[in-house]
């Protein structure tokens, strides 16, 4: 009986390695740990401190923020963030100042990427959406006013 | 139970701009259910990764302030059939991957 149990046993866990080997289970830590401080902030400087580890930002013309003056549906904004000009973009954040969570997203760039990102975000009211960009150690911001007809955060 | 993403990706001189759309409701948590008074539990994608030819390009971190069915659009450095390949998953765990070649 010990010899049959054993046997189950060693099949078993040989399955569950072949599994990871072949890429049917991805283990979660190949994917980065979400920043829980940054995203649940309510206030941009405090998600910027929780993200960056500093709020001071410098408005660039460098950026190229892409967004409509009016949005007739809050929860579908396009947004087009461009810093190529920029030299040694570290990373894109994008705020909405008055949501009630600022911190949208934030995409960090490595090797062959660079500073560009266009999304679609929700906005719950009429605001300025704030781009900001690392670059070098420091950062950067453009911002600009998005009129919302419809609030798209539910309620 | 795997998110379906639709990607594509082309190249212009020695820059390719990659365009995915994921289908994701992306609840944000905070919408209420008006017959049960009570909010929608969250589920949105929080963590998207790009790399090419096994390099990490972009590591993006969402919140579910990114709208429902997200679209994304990232640039880099490449070549035509450089592989690109973007993995997600969402706060609930549900994962999804992703590989394209460039054109």
């Amino acid at each position: 009986m010990k010899r049959r149990s054993f046997l189950k046993g060693t099949l078993a866990t040989g399955a569950a390695a072949v599994a990871v080997n072949a890429g049917l289970l991805t283990p979660s830590t190949v994917l980065a740990d979400w920043n829980k401080k940054a995203f649940n902030a309510k206030a941009p400087e405090d998600a910027l401190n929780a993200a960056f580890g500093m709020s001071n930002a410098t408005a660039s013309s460098d950026i190229d923020l892409g967004a409509p003056a009016i949005a007739e549906n809050g929860a579908v904004t396009p947004i087009k963030v461009d810093a190529t000009k920029m030299a040694g973009v570290e990373s894109i954040a994008i705020l909405a100042s008055k949501n009630p969570f600022p911190f949208v997203c934030e995409y960090s760039f490595s090797g062959p990427a660079l500073g560009y990102v266009s999304t679609r975000i929700k906005m719950g009211e009429t605001q300025n959406v704030v781009a900001i960009v690392k670059a070098g150690g420091k950062l950067y911001k453009a911002e600009q006013e998005v009129k919302v007809t419809i609030g798209g955060c539910g309620g | 139970m795997s998110i379906k993403i639709r990607m594509r990706g082309k190249v212009k001189g020695d820059v390719a701009e990659v365009k995915a759309l994921i289908k994701h409701k992306m609840e944000s948590g905070a919408r209420m259910n008006k017959k049960t008074g009570k909010p929608y539990p969250a589920e949105f994608i929080d963590v998207v990764d790009v790399s090419i030819n096994g390099t990490k390009a972009v590591d993006a971190q969402w919140s579910g302030a990114v709208s429902a069915n997200p679209y994304m659009g990232v640039m880099m450095k490449a070549a035509k059939g450089d592989e690109v390949t973007l993995s997600l998953k969402d706060n609930t765990g549900a994962t999804g991957s992703q590989t394209i070649k460039l054109r």
